[in-house]
């Protein structure tokens, strides 16, 4: 290929050819060879390669696409390997000394391939087994978004059920509050009658005997406080409220009935449930007067 | 590519979703099979994602291109009776294209441009590129002289490039 000739037209279509890909191999080996020393053939042949890369895509047309289930099925079976070799570091195989040349076609070249489908007859019948698969699973998906919304409203069910006992108590807490804000407005009040006792003191205001203590100890587990009232004329004392102070050892609390005949007031330890008579000695008994 | 190459599954998505008709519509045309065709697909687009550097510029779709055609011809060569190394080689280690004025050039515009070319000139440059023969065979089976086989393919490419480089300008 050296020699004045070289550039001759002849030469260059050589050159065309080669770029086209139409040479045998034993001409492809000379040209190549040739193009490696020539300043002017490799910018033809680099001219034209280009071109004759981009003749591919005139095979795509509606002649020679996929179908719809060809296109899904080689999309499917690739994400699938791709997904799952999402994490996987990408393999690299430079080749000592070479350019950027696309991938040759040896039959020998390491590409990852999916499994190869048979193409016995029978091919048609697993198609047709598959459209049942894939008609069998859309019901099977069907009845499973079925049951999750099912499952979804009895949950939203029982969420509003939940809301709705949380409501209760704290209605429940607002008016215990309410009923504690109004014990401690008569405690306040200006008339109020309070009788030291200790760790507090026990009220009488507005018709009603109110008990305000701090610091109560903690009971072991069976075991309240019970208040006691002596009315007028009685030689015994009556069981009123038990109760249990909060983890601060506070306790505000109002005994039941009528004030206005109360002559004194005591508190004991009692069992839980309460006595009809104090079981242990008084933390104290304060007459009100 | 620079997030194929980052493994980023949703970017190779869109890179089959662009180009797989493509490599299929080589694939279909060369082998006339559609199996064969779709594991050819896959093998393409699963090599790329193995070694996504493989790529290293350029107008991506010529270059997948050459990739389909490539395995065609392996099995073209597989299946044929004929003796290996009838086929053409590829260029060695010179063969790092500056392809950047053609890079944008898109599938429409290359149709158009092949459409535009003389049907003389056309069906050589087809004829080689998708039937994997040599220009002998080209000459024989149009009945044309050998010589001006090679001369109306070269014609062709050229008047081809010459074509999309007026439409990217």
């Amino acid at each position: 290929m050296n020699g004045s000739s070289e550039h001759d037209e002849a030469l260059l279509d050589s050159v065309a050819a080669y770029a086209l890909g139409t040479l045998s191999e034993a001409e492809a080996r000379d040209v190549a060879a040739h193009v490696a020393t020539c300043a002017e053939c490799t910018r033809e042949y680099h001219d034209l390669r280009g071109a004759a890369d981009l003749v591919g895509y005139a095979a795509e047309t509606p002649e020679y696409a996929p179908n719809e289930l060809q296109s899904a099925r080689m999309k499917s079976a690739i994400m699938r390997h791709v997904r799952a070799a999402a994490d996987v570091p990408p393999v690299t195989v430079p080749a000592p000394g070479s350019t950027p040349a696309p991938p040759p076609a040896s039959p020998g070249a390491p590409v990852a391939t999916l499994p190869v489908r048979s193409r016995a007859p029978w091919l048609a019948y697993l198609a047709a087994a598959a459209c049942l698969a894939v008609a069998f699973l859309s019901t099977f998906q069907l009845s499973n978004v079925r049951a999750q919304h099912e499952q979804d409203v009895q949950q939203l069910t029982l969420l509003r059920a939940q809301v709705d006992q949380q409501e209760v108590a704290a209605n429940e807490a607002r008016g215990h509050l309410a009923l504690t804000q109004s014990i401690v407005a008569d405690l306040l009040a200006p008339g109020a009658q309070r009788f030291p006792v200790p760790r507090g003191l026990v009220a009488r205001s507005n018709g009603r005997i109110v008990i305000a203590l701090q610091h109560l100890p903690a009971l072991p587990k069976g075991k309240v406080y019970q208040a006691w009232t002596l009315r007028r004329g009685a030689k015994a004392v009556a069981p009123s409220i038990t109760f249990t102070p909060d983890t601060s050892g506070l306790l505000i609390v109002e005994l039941p009935g009528s004030a206005t005949d109360i002559a004194a007031v005591a508190l004991s330890v009692e069992p839980t449930g309460g006595s009809k008579a104090p079981t242990t000695t008084p933390a104290f008994v304060r007459p009100l007067s | 590519m620079a997030r194929v190459r980052d493994r980023d599954p949703a970017a190779f998505e869109s890179l089959y979703d662009g180009f797989h008709r493509l490599v299929y519509g080589i694939a279909q045309r060369m082998l006339d099979d559609s199996m064969a065709a779709e594991d050819l697909t896959q093998a393409v687009f699963l090599k790329l994602w193995a070694d996504p550097d493989a790529f290293h510029g350029g107008n991506f779709g010529a270059w997948i291109a050459r990739v389909a055609r490539n395995r065609a011809l392996d099995v073209i060569r597989a299946r044929s009776v004929r003796p290996e190394g009838e086929f053409p080689i590829d260029l060695g280690s010179d063969d790092d294209l500056d392809e950047t004025v053609l890079a944008k050039i898109e599938g429409e515009r290359v149709r158009a441009a092949l459409r535009a070319l003389p049907d003389e000139q056309r069906a050589p440059i087809e004829l080689g590129f998708f039937g994997g023969i040599t220009h002998e065979e080209i000459a024989r089976r149009t009945g044309t002289p050998l010589g001006t086989v090679k001369t109306r393919i070269r014609s062709g490419l050229r008047k081809l490039r010459e074509a999309l480089e007026a439409s990217a300008a």
